[in-house]
């Protein structure tokens, strides 16, 4: 029989492990797998290489231009020739690729990073907001604003025909009056609807009058369909409802279409192709963001919470939105590798940086032409720094997965 | 399960309508006066004045009340968007800027070659990347999982524009095996009863030109494919990854049934409802792809067609087209959903 060495105790013995934070605990699972190390190693060059060049590595993209040296396959030795060296060749001016594909980090980077940024902030607050109030009913202030302004954005259609504000202000004025009035005939639903409807043809019709008959026709059938709105204790559901409906919308154009059209008609540039591709994410962050609320919002913490009184805005920034954190995350390492590979995608129609600005996509869509008569050096780095850009942060993203699955935790 | 599909279809409507004002917006965001977009710089008034009226720019955008100022109801409704929609429901895409014919008629002419393409691309990607994936599965690391997961990683990251590239650099500049796009080489014909060549050619029992054809497809196909390949093989794995753990199949493979029969007959099963899912997205990001494939390997179908027109300002185009992709990939994600009460009998939906 062995004999038990007290080390072999202390490995054994998980209870009176030292405290981790989960975050350390994450990041030390992070690193303890060997994909997600190659990740953050991929990651890490294409940063430091893409932020270092910006400042110490000056480019003038614009008077980059040597015709003598057209097209010259890579060279690492200087000869008489060429007696400069070209790691990955030069491109039709002339300009060196290897030069180009570094600084061309620095424009994918932004365009990734700005892009994953507007996603992430409308995506995942309007998330926050329509998964929170999908499962805890609004408190009465909330239902007063909420239902305020559905009445001033209803009732704005009607200002804009009839041209008069008044009208707007009087319909949110409604949508208070029929939270104030909650109970008032709540249990004969028809008399109530017909109640509101009225006061929506007065309010509609009376101020539009003195614009014309015919105006008043329509603001008056406008203000009853505004009225029978008003008249329901409308509530968190249909918020969410509006929101997710409106995340449809974009989710209807697949992939990176969307980004396309739009930069299509808004013409090209590289702050335009940010903005699309922000655009077009946001519903991705929604969406996650919306189901790991609902996930959470039912947990005894979040109940206690409410239950003592806790403002709704404390509960979503302090309770909630800590434990949803980590899909947020993992989500937005892999946004950054779909948002790179859309503006790639992007620059390549030639709808990204304007020449001569160096940015990936655009280095291809620029020298693709000049493939059939061999310069594939043109065309084979600027595509590899794509995709091991993009490789990268997608293996940080699974790592991040692995690591910050609590189920994980040894 | 009859009202399922009823409501189903009904909430397809206002995406239907949101859609069409998304791309009707469009046009709001070209800088400066449409017309003159539409036109060039150096348009005469005149025609701009024409323009104007033929498209109906000088309308308002949505409803005109000074129109009912005047007491008149019909010219309250009549503006942009409703002359848009108008046409839309008439199937008409407006002309092509450049060569003033209808957005329409060419979008249908040259489908056929985008949808061949995307269907074969679609056929790579399900055939190879189901079985790898529940290849992968059933051997969970081991060798070939591994690769897997590291291939489809890669693949995942891979700028299809990028790969079609290099294809062409490896087939058809280096090796010379394959042409390096087009659909068909010059002096082959096939007669047209489809559209699809590859069809065509069949049916007419032509073997040289189907080979031709066949040639010229592969690389593009390949390229389109490699994305939805690879994230249907990761789907795929993890999902039966998930219905692996199951009790039932424990209890399947304790009664002694062999691998194959637990694997497809009672794991595959189960799995397949997030593929399937997976499968109508990905559809959809084909036809996307399809802009970036088709102009590399000088495809003639919708892709190439918008890649020219956003490098022309041939607006009308790109809006068309860009609406069109959007109703198919609509069709598919209502199709999935209803395929969903079809094959899963434990969801109920009235």
């Amino acid at each position: 029989m062995e004999e038990i060495r007290t080390e072999d105790m202390a490995v054994i013995d998980y209870a009176v492990r030292e405290h981790r934070s989960l975050w350390l605990d994450a990041w030390r699972r992070l690193i303890s797998s060997n994909t997600a190390r190659l990740g953050i190693f991929i990651v890490g060059v294409f940063v430091l290489s893409a932020v270092l060049a910006h400042f110490f590595w000056k480019y003038d993209a614009k008077i980059d231009l040597d015709y003598s040296l057209k097209l010259k396959p890579p060279n690492l030795v200087a000869t008489e020739e060429i007696t400069s060296i070209h790691p990955f060749g030069t491109d039709k001016l002339g300009r060196d690729i290897f030069r180009r594909t570094v600084h061309g980090g620095w424009n994918s980077l932004r365009v990734g990073i700005v892009a994953v940024g507007i996603s992430l902030l409308v995506g995942g607050l309007l998330g926050l907001l329509a998964g929170f109030y999908e499962g805890v009913p609004f408190s009465n202030i909330e239902r007063i604003v909420f239902m305020g302004l559905i009445g001033l954005a209803l009732g704005s259609l009607s200002a804009w025909i009839a041209s008069q504000i008044v009208q707007a202000l009087l319909f949110a004025g409604l949508g208070v009056v029929s939270v104030l009035w909650d109970d008032f005939l709540a249990d004969r639903k028809k008399v109530r609807m017909a109640l509101f409807a009225g006061a929506g043809l007065l309010l509609g019709a009376g101020p539009a009058f003195f614009v014309g008959s015919l105006v008043a026709v329509v603001c008056g059938l406008l203000g009853i369909i505004i009225g029978v709105v008003l008249s329901f204790p409308l509530g968190g559901r249909l918020f969410s409802n509006i929101v997710m409906r409106l995340m449809d919308i974009i989710l209807s154009f697949p992939g990176y279409l969307l980004a396309i059209a739009i930069v299509a008609f808004l013409g090209p540039g590289l702050e335009k192709g940010m903005i699309a591709i922000g655009v077009v994410g946001i519903p991705v962050y929604a969406r996650l963001t919306r189901s790991a609320v609902l996930s959470v919002s039912q947990k005894e913490y979040i109940l206690a919470a409410q239950s003592v009184g806790e403002a709704h805005g404390r509960i979503i920034f302090r309770h909630i939105f800590p434990n949803i954190l980590s899909p947020i995350i993992v989500q937005s390492t892999m946004g950054l590798a779909n948002a790179i590979l859309s503006a790639a995608a992007l620059g390549f129609l030639g709808l990204g940086a304007i020449p001569p600005e160096a940015e990936w996509g655009a280095m291809l869509g620029d020298s693709y032409r000049y493939l059939t008569s061999g310069a594939w050096w043109a065309v084979l780095f600027p595509g590899l720094a794509i995709m091991l850009s993009v490789l990268g942060f997608n293996l940080l993203g699974d790592g991040l997965r692995d690591a910050l699955d609590p189920k994980m935790r040894i | 399960m009859g009202r399922y599909i009823i409501r189903r279809l009904i909430s397809v409507l206002p995406t239907l309508i949101g859609v069409t004002f998304v791309i009707f917006m469009f046009q709001r965001l070209i800088p400066g006066d449409p017309a003159v977009a539409m036109l060039g710089e150096h348009a005469t008034e005149e025609n701009v004045a024409r323009i104007r009226e033929q498209f109906g720019l000088n309308r308002p955008l949505f409803l005109d009340r000074e129109a009912l100022l005047q007491g008149d109801l019909s010219g309250f409704f009549d503006s942009q968007y409703i002359r848009y929609l108008d046409r839309l429901i008439r199937l008409d895409l407006g002309d092509s800027i450049h060569r003033r014919i209808p957005v329409a008629e060419t979008l249908a002419l040259r489908f056929p070659a985008t949808f061949e393409l995307a269907l074969l691309s679609m056929l790579f990607a399900i055939l190879i990347g189901i079985p790898v994936g529940i290849a992968s599965a059933s051997r969970r690391n081991s060798v070939l999982d591994g690769v897997t997961m590291i291939g489809s990683l890669i693949g995942v990251s891979m700028p299809i524009f990028w790969l079609g590239l290099m294809e062409i650099m490896l087939f058809a500049v280096f090796m010379n095996w394959l042409p390096a796009g087009g659909r068909l080489s010059s002096g082959i014909e096939v007669e047209t009863i489809t559209n699809f060549i590859l069809l065509d050619s069949l049916i007419t029992g032509n073997t040289p030109a189907f080979i031709d054809a066949f040639k010229h497809i592969i690389m593009p196909a390949v390229a389109l494919a490699t994305i939805p390949m690879a994230i249907i093989a990761r789907m795929t794995r993890s999902s039966m990854l998930d219905v692996l753990q199951e009790d039932y199949i424990r209890t399947a493979k304790a009664k002694g049934l062999i691998e194959r029969v637990v694997l497809f007959k009672h794991a595959l099963k189960n799995a397949f409802l997030p593929v399937i899912t997976i499968i109508g997205i990905q559809a959809g990001s084909l036809l996307a792809g399809a802009v970036l494939t088709e102009t590399i390997f000088s495809w003639p179908g919708i892709g190439k067609w918008v890649y020219d027109s956003i490098l022309g300002r041939d607006y009308p185009i790109v809006q068309g087209a860009t609406l069109l992709i959007a109703i198919i990939f609509m069709v598919v994600n209502l199709l999935v959903d209803l395929s969903y009460a079809l094959l899963d009998p434990r969801i109920h939906y009235d």
